[in-house]
């Protein structure tokens, strides 16, 4: 039988177990403590599925479909430009972006460069309509004017934001009235409240979420305990902020419940920072039902850095919307302002068709993609703990294509620097690449409390085993080394 | 081939202009080192490697062989351009970053951003590194420096009703941001009305007086003068140091000079201008893929809160730190400083002696224009920088902004003719007006071929009686 060379994919159980395919080979990894739930990979062959909710077939490709699954090599190749020697488990961070296109994005970056001046006047704005059209698709808008192209979420933020500093500037929002954020959202953003909210008079109540955690219900009580001490004294809420997941700690929250707790609070408008969401769950912004929604593309659905879409839900707000960039289009609406501010490189938001093209490649589209990498990091994030003798930072239907893994006690991961410094030490000497999260320890003395640090493990198409057997390894020298992180040096 | 078809001197060469010559300075480039010594280039930082090879005209060629060869691209003003050494010096960049980008995160970027502002730095002669931020382009320069302004409105350090100036050939773009960030928080615009055609600095200097005193009439304080250092449409050189200096003289709380052409095309020092905030675009003149922009905000006991709208982790850690980290993107084209350095490094004088030959070929090309055509240059020569307004025959009946849109339109779908042009209403009483004028551009990759090609389509145009009424809309 052929040997594998390089470590194999890790295939979790499914229902219909067709997935890699070309060859029929029997597993030759060693028998360890746990192995694969299936050794051999079938051939693919014509079927086509389950239809993708995902359609995105208005005026996209609509080539047949043949039994042309991206092969092993190919998708080896596709991500070859990867560090070789790193295990790269944090996909969560920065994303990943296949060589095809890369490709793509430098054939637009090359037909700027040729005549510039007619890819402005005839080529971008077509272009982008067609990008925001296909996501309009993908995440169920009901219109395409409400879904606009930015950078990233933090600059998403900072256009919801912004528009708030306005509200309470020119009286709208009285002083005193309130934001409410989780207690972890994502730093830019707490900096971007400080930056437009707090300055303009605004007034910040911070939920507390507990982590570890072993249910979403956890989630729902302690936002809303937060939510009503934040409309205590009578203060009126103009916004919350909600992650649709987390970024540290890493969970999955109930935004569509939390959404409906918010209506039924009274809160002005709920903003949902959904950095991580498409490609790792199931993104349907109606259902949803958020006055604002952001997500990166280039994180979890192979677009290049960097290109995300703010979803505005159309209401009388809606004008008034505004990139905080400037140019010839102010006035015209979000999107129509967002397609151009100013000269410089599009091409990352040009992509989108090909990479739903990419997508198509893999069985199941991006729910395929999206269920396997979820089952493959709560796979290898268990063999970790049990590896480890700690546990998981949460149950793992909340865990999307990312997994908290608490470290062991023994590394002494007592503060954020700690936690930072470890992190650098495993790059550094170790190749690999997982972001560390230092939790505090809970009062209450339960086996869960010793456990400080939580590993951040991501899975994306390109992983394989041996990255997640590296870092046990490593974590396992670490512990037999009676290392702590007392020995790092400040950094 | 090249070389005798073009009537200008190929850029290694210094008197002579034939090949021989040519080729005799890329095998003894030694001697440049003798001559470049005696050459001022002002605020190029010191070389520490070898001298570059002069670029022959055939790498030249090579360099900007990706430009669209049938088109007549006389339009650097607009989206500038890159040559291909540097385009594949910028992927090296991306691609260090899609293989490990956590490492190029916590690693490599900062200090790569930190060694563009340093030559950023010397080549305007600021004085501290710390006064240099980069960003996108000027569009966002002009939205930091006017989102500062709304915010002093909304904190009562400025009153409702003051005053900002700016000039009536402001950038559309930048014009939006007064009205988005300075109208809505309660101020009040003045515009710097400017004749065109111009004469001399003179008209420019009298009608900025004016608007200045329009601008502090009743009480108010003039809290922001906004001046183009060289204007887009129509493009001439605004005398900037004598406006900054009016503008001290008068009180105006901040200067915000929009020099978005300006470095690569006209002299940047920022010791001898002397505004508060600066910022010129580096993909447009300066070889810089798109797209790259600084932003000067000079240290004085004034501290400017200058922020970037995008707030990010270093929000509070000054603009230069702020703007380095905006989110993850791809911020690969403020990284090839370096290598643009090495690029001009090759031509003769460097980017002084680009800028030279560029504004002579350009002076050169107008002057043949509105010879052939019967027409005039907007602006005198010593006006111009690498750009020059070119009077368009009045028979083509230019009577609006839609018209010249669709003539431009026109000469780039049936001429293959790259070029922007814009329209001038008369004043009463004028015979036979000029109307429109055509805003030409001279960068290292054009030649003759480009104007005689925009020549000859103009000459048709007029010989087959066609005017602007014709093209639908």
């Amino acid at each position: 039988m052929p040997a594998s060379v390089s470590s194999p994919r890790i295939i979790p159980e499914l229902g219909c177990c067709c997935t890699l395919h070309t060859q029929t080979f029997l597993s030759t990894v060693p028998t360890k403590p746990w192995h694969y739930r299936y050794s051999a990979f079938i051939v693919a062959t014509t079927t086509m599925g389950e239809p993708h909710e995902d359609s995105h077939l208005h005026g996209h490709s609509k080539k047949p479909k043949l039994s042309s699954f991206i092969t092993e090599p190919q998708l080896r190749e596709e991500f070859a430009h990867h560090q070789p020697l790193v295990a790269r488990i944090n996909n969560g961070s920065f994303g990943s972006c296949p060589a095809s296109i890369i490709a793509a994005q430098r054939r637009w970056q090359l037909k700027f460069l040729q005549q510039p001046d007619d890819f402005f006047v005839n080529h971008l704005q077509s272009r982008i309509l067609h990008s925001r059209t296909l996501i309009k698709h993908l995440i169920n808008a009901n219109d395409v004017d409400e879904v606009s192209i930015v950078d990233n979420a933090t600059t998403a933020a900072a256009i919801v934001l912004q528009h708030v500093g306005w509200a309470f500037a020119e009286g709208r929002f009285q002083n005193g009235d309130a934001v409410v954020m989780l207690h972890c959202a994502f730093q830019a953003v707490k900096k971007s409240i400080e930056a437009y909210v707090t300055r303009a008079g605004g007034s910040v109540v911070v939920v507390q979420l507990p982590f570890p955690l072993s249910s979403t219900e956890e989630i729902v009580v302690a936002f809303k305990k937060g939510l009503a001490r934040g409309k205590a004294n009578g203060r009126k809420v103009r916004l919350a902020i909600i992650d649709h997941i987390t970024s540290m700690p890493c969970v999955v929250i109930p935004v569509r419940e939390l959404v409906r707790i918010c209506r039924e609070e009274g809160v002005d408008q709920v903003f949902v920072d959904a950095a991580h969401a498409i490609g790792s769950v199931h993104v349907d912004v109606k259902d949803i039902g958020a006055d604002f929604y952001v997500s990166n593309l280039h994180k979890w659905f192979f677009c290049p850095p960097s290109v995300a879409f703010l979803h505005c839900q159309k209401s009388p707000v809606m004008p008034d919307l505004h990139h905080p960039v400037v140019s010839h289009e102010y006035g015209n609406g979000l999107a129509i302002e967002s397609a151009w501010i100013g000269t410089r490189d599009y091409s990352s938001q040009l992509v989108v068709p090909e990479v739903l093209d990419f997508i198509d490649r893999f069985e199941g589209g991006i729910e395929g993609i999206r269920k396997r990498n979820h089952d493959a990091v709560v796979q290898m994030a268990e063999m970790l703990a049990k590896a480890w003798g700690t546990n998981l930072g949460s149950p793992p239907d909340m865990c999307p294509s990312m997994a908290m893994v608490g470290l062991p006690a023994s590394l002494g991961i007592s503060s954020d620097t700690d936690a930072s410094k470890l992190r650098t030490h495993l790059r550094d000497h170790f190749g690999v690449e997982v972001p560390l999260h230092y939790q505090a320890p809970k009062e209450n003395g339960d086996k869960g409390s010793l456990i400080t640090g939580y590993a951040r493990i991501s899975h994306q198409v390109y992983n394989t085993v041996d990255d997640y057997l590296k870092f046990r390894d490593a974590i396992n020298q670490l512990v037999q080394d009676m290392f702590t992180c007392s020995m790092l040096l400040q950094q | 081939m090249f070389l005798s078809r073009s009537l200008h001197k190929p850029f290694s060469a210094t008197a002579s202009s034939s090949s021989s010559s040519v080729s005799s300075m890329a095998s003894h480039h030694l001697h440049h080192q003798n001559g470049d010594s005696t050459i001022t280039t002002t605020h190029s930082p010191p070389s520490k490697k070898l001298k570059a090879t002069p670029i022959t005209p055939s790498e030249l060629l090579a360099e900007f062989s990706h430009h669209h060869p049938s088109t007549a691209r006389i339009n650097n003003g607009s989206f500038g351009s890159c040559p291909a050494s540097i385009i594949a010096a910028q992927r090296k960049y991306q691609l260090q970053y899609l293989q490990q980008p956590d490492d190029f995160y916590f690693n490599r970027l900062k200090p790569y951003i930190l060694k563009t502002r340093s030559i950023i730095k010397d080549l305007i002669n600021a004085d501290h590194v710390d006064e240099i931020s980069v960003v996108d382009n000027a569009t966002t320069a002009a939205a930091i420096v006017l989102q500062h302004i709304t915010w002093s409105f909304f904190e009562s350090k400025f009153n409702k009703g003051d005053t900002a100036v700016m000039l009536h050939y402001a950038y559309g773009a930048v014009k939006k941001s007064v009205q988005a960030y300075v109208t809505r928080a309660g101020g009040e615009v003045i515009e710097v009305k400017l004749p065109f055609p111009l004469k001399s600095n003179d008209e420019i200097i009298t009608e900025f007086k004016k608007a200045l005193e329009k601008g502090k009439s009743n009480g108010r304080k003039i809290r922001l003068a906004v001046i183009d250092h060289v204007t887009s449409m129509p493009c001439v050189v605004i005398p900037v140091k004598e406006l900054v200096k009016i503008c001290r003289d008068e009180g105006v709380d901040r200067i915000f000079v929009d020099a978005a052409h300006a470095i690569g095309c006209a002299e940047v020092d920022m010791q001898d201008i002397g505004a508060d905030f600066y910022t010129s675009n580096l993909h447009k003149w300066f070889f810089c893929p798109p797209s790259v922009a600084f932003l000067y905000s000079r240290k004085t006991d004034k501290i400017a809160d200058l922020h970037h709208p995008v707030v990010s982790h270093e929000y509070g850690n000054g603009l230069a730190v702020e703007s380095a980290w905006i989110g993850t993107r791809d911020y690969s084209a403020q990284l090839v400083l370096p290598e643009v350095m090495d690029f001009l490094s090759r031509f003769e004088g460097g980017i002084d002696g680009i800028r030279k030959r560029n504004h002579e070929r350009v002076v050169e090309m107008g002057e043949m224009l509105a010879a052939v055509w019967g027409t005039h240059l907007g602006s005198p020569p010593k006006m111009c920088a690498s750009l020059a307004m070119v009077g368009m025959p009045a028979c083509l009946g230019i009577s609006s902004d839609s018209d010249a849109l669709k003539l431009r339109t026109h000469l780039r779908d049936c001429f293959g003719i790259e070029v922007p042009i814009y329209y001038r209403a008369p004043n009463d009483g004028e015979f036979n007006p000029i109307t429109g004028y055509a805003r030409i551009s001279h960068q290292v990759y054009n030649t003759t071929e480009d104007y005689y090609k925009f020549r000859d389509a103009v000459n048709k145009l007029v010989n087959d009686a066609f005017t602007c009424a014709l093209l639908s809309d």
